[in-house]
């Protein structure tokens, strides 16, 4: 044998690199989002990469004094800041607000060299860091009505990875990644100590890839409703890593018995009752890697027995050519989802206007928060968003209700996750990167509150 | 030893360590072709990875061979002169080129990750490696029947 390899090895170098700067830059992205938004989003055909089109928002967090935009009309304070990983909010009767403080599991294995350079990426975005203080409930309390609450507590310590919260009676259900537990609760109590009961395992590890489980009790207590995410992007852990995911599940709480509610759902969050049809609701991240402009993340009220596409088609009959074997049964009685959000903006929150404690014009909507794009070359997403609805459907374009989460130079202070209203009506979200947790209220009657 | 063969500069303790590393890519280019093989057949994901490990694992030491051969090259003049370094040298750049396309192809999730690109870059480089290969071994025997024994000498040193 011979030196195989000689001097040329600079020059392969230097095409490496341009072969990835080629692939990643990609062409001007001049796509208009908004043909994404609504119930008939223009799709383009799938495109696949060398490397995929990608943009990071660096987090620069919220200086002193700083906030998120809001629209005429609204106001908006931090209601709690120098949280850990702030993921969701919940409203007690009382008023009491509890914040679910989580970080991931950590618990996905490196199954392949891309997951080392996904992790560096998501370690990169997520600003979880090394939260010591996370996977508890915090509970906020505004004694006096003043806006500013006076009481912070830690309500549940020690939890794993929780993201849903639900109250049934004296049951407080909070939905870890990988059970539901229930809690004893008294009206008015700060601190939960008692033991929990596991009413309900969940889909958590291995891998446990989508790991928030959105929680939400039917309106007449009887049954939960609880999010599962898939455990990949799109099957490339297996199709036996996906057994009972990407589905909505109906859990019956008295006995603990779960059945699939709807499947084909990637990851679904943010589950909620519509006010007019009393229809669940949720909304759902998409496929990543087919292009910026691929797969419309979306919002979509879900029918018992619904399958919704994952993996092998989305928006309908759209194959995914990423999955073998194909299903065509299961893709002929896929269901076209309601209303697109456009693509990669990672909706995790959502939330509807029903207390009339804003703005007129927001009665009835639908307020999501969208977490933010990384699979694409224009970020997209970063703010909370709001669709009218009407007669129990979206009726209109989504708007701008919540902004300024980017600064100019595309640096996160912040990124909305999961949404709920307080007591009086007003928007809270849950931001797990500026670590705060923001009150958005009516401008005049914030005016009305600080004369009283 | 034959003394007018020339030496490898590029050696640790007297072995010639480009002769040592280069069977690393080879062979973890080879097995590639069949994880990928195996994987296009079944769709088992496990296959998959094996393929995309093999390729990294290729690309890596790969990448050490051709800094040692890179070494050898520039260090000693006869090892440069010797018209059969070269149509290795193409071929080993040939082989590093698509192994680089290969492994960001194989980075894709699931069936696109191999079929059909993957598997066809896979293949072409398993027939790539042959090719020099023979190339390589002919002209050593061609011009120095005592080269491929010195060779396994220099191994067993």
């Amino acid at each position: 044998m011979r030196p195989v390899i000689t001097n040329l090895m600079p020059r392969l170098a230097l095409a490496g690199v341009a072969i990835l700067a080629l692939a990643g830059a990609g062409p001007a992205d001049d796509f208009d989002v908004r043909t994404q938004i609504g119930p008939h989003p223009v799709l383009p055909e799938p495109q696949q990469y060398l490397f995929p089109p990608m943009r990071l928002a660096p987090i620069v967090g919220w200086k002193t004094g700083e906030t998120p935009k809001v629209e005429s009309g609204l106001r908006v304070q931090a209601l709690a800041t120098g949280l850990e990983h702030p993921r969701s909010v919940y409203t007690l009767p009382n008023g009491d607000i509890l914040v679910v403080e989580s970080r991931g599991p950590a618990i996905e294995p490196v199954r392949r060299p891309k997951n080392i350079v996904m992790g560096l990426v998501e370690s990169f975005v997520t600003g979880a860091g090394q939260a010591t203080g996370s996977n508890r409930i915090t509970l906020l309390r505004d004694t006096h009505g003043s806006g500013t609450p006076d009481v912070r507590t830690v309500f549940i310590d020690h939890l794993f990875s929780p993201f849903g919260v639900a109250l049934v009676g004296n049951d407080l259900y909070v939905a870890d990644t990988d059970a539901i537990l229930r809690f004893p609760y008294t009206t008015g109590e700060t601190s939960i100590t008692a033991p929990a009961t596991v009413l309900t395992p969940l889909p958590g590890g291995p891998i446990d890839h989508h790991w928030t489980k959105s929680l939400v009790a039917s309106e007449d207590g009887t049954k939960l409703y609880v999010g599962v995410g898939s455990n990949s992007n799109i099957t490339e852990n297996g199709m036996a890593a996906e057994i009972d995911r990407a589905a909505i599940w109906e859990v019956d709480r008295a006995t603990g018995a779960h059945r699939i509610f709807a499947s084909g759902l990637r990851n679904p969050n943010g589950l909620t009752w519509e006010p007019q049809s009393h229809a669940l609701w949720t909304v759902v991240n998409e496929r990543d890697e087919l292009g910026p402009n691929l797969v419309p993340d979306y919002m979509t009220s879900v029918k018992d027995g619904g399958f919704y596409g994952w993996p092998y088609s989305y928006f309908g009959q759209h194959i995914d050519p990423r999955v073998v074997p194909q299903r065509p049964d299961l893709v002929a009685k896929a269901i076209v989802p309601d209303y697109a959000l456009s693509s990669h903006v990672a909706p995790l929150g959502l939330v509807f206007d029903t207390l009339n404690g804003l703005p007129a014009r927001y009665s009835g909507g639908a307020f999501v928060g969208e977490h933010g794009s990384w699979d694409r070359q224009i970020l997209n997403g970063y703010k909370v968003v709001f669709i009218p609805f009407s007669g129990g459907m979206p009726n209109g374009m989504a708007e701008d209700v919540v902004t300024g989460f980017l600064d100019s130079d595309g640096h996160a202070h912040g990124r909305p996750v999961a949404l709920a209203l307080d007591k009086t009506g007003a928007l809270l979200i849950a931001d797990d990167v500026g670590n705060t947790v923001w009150r958005v209220s009516s401008a005049t009657g914030a005016q009305a509150a600080n004369t009283q | 030893m034959n003394s007018d063969n020339p030496r490898p500069p590029a050696r640790i303790a007297g072995h010639p360590i480009t002769h040592i590393l280069v069977s690393f890519p080879i062979a973890f280019f080879s097995g590639a072709l069949a994880t990928d093989i195996a994987y296009a057949q079944t769709a088992d994901m496990i296959w998959a990875d094996f393929s995309a490990w093999l390729l990294a694992a290729a690309m890596f030491t790969g990448g050490l061979a051709a800094l040692a051969g890179i070494v050898d090259v520039i260090a000693n003049r006869r090892v440069r002169a010797r018209r059969s370094v070269w149509p290795l040298a193409i071929g080993s750049l040939l082989v590093l080129i698509l192994g680089l396309f290969d492994n960001l192809v194989h980075s894709r999730d699931a069936w696109t990750s191999i079929v059909p690109v993957g598997l066809a870059l896979s293949a072409a480089i398993v027939i790539i490696v042959l090719i020099t290969a023979w190339l390589g071994f002919s002209t050593v025997t061609v011009d120095r029947p005592d080269a491929a024994e010195a060779y396994s000498e220099g191994v067993r040193q």
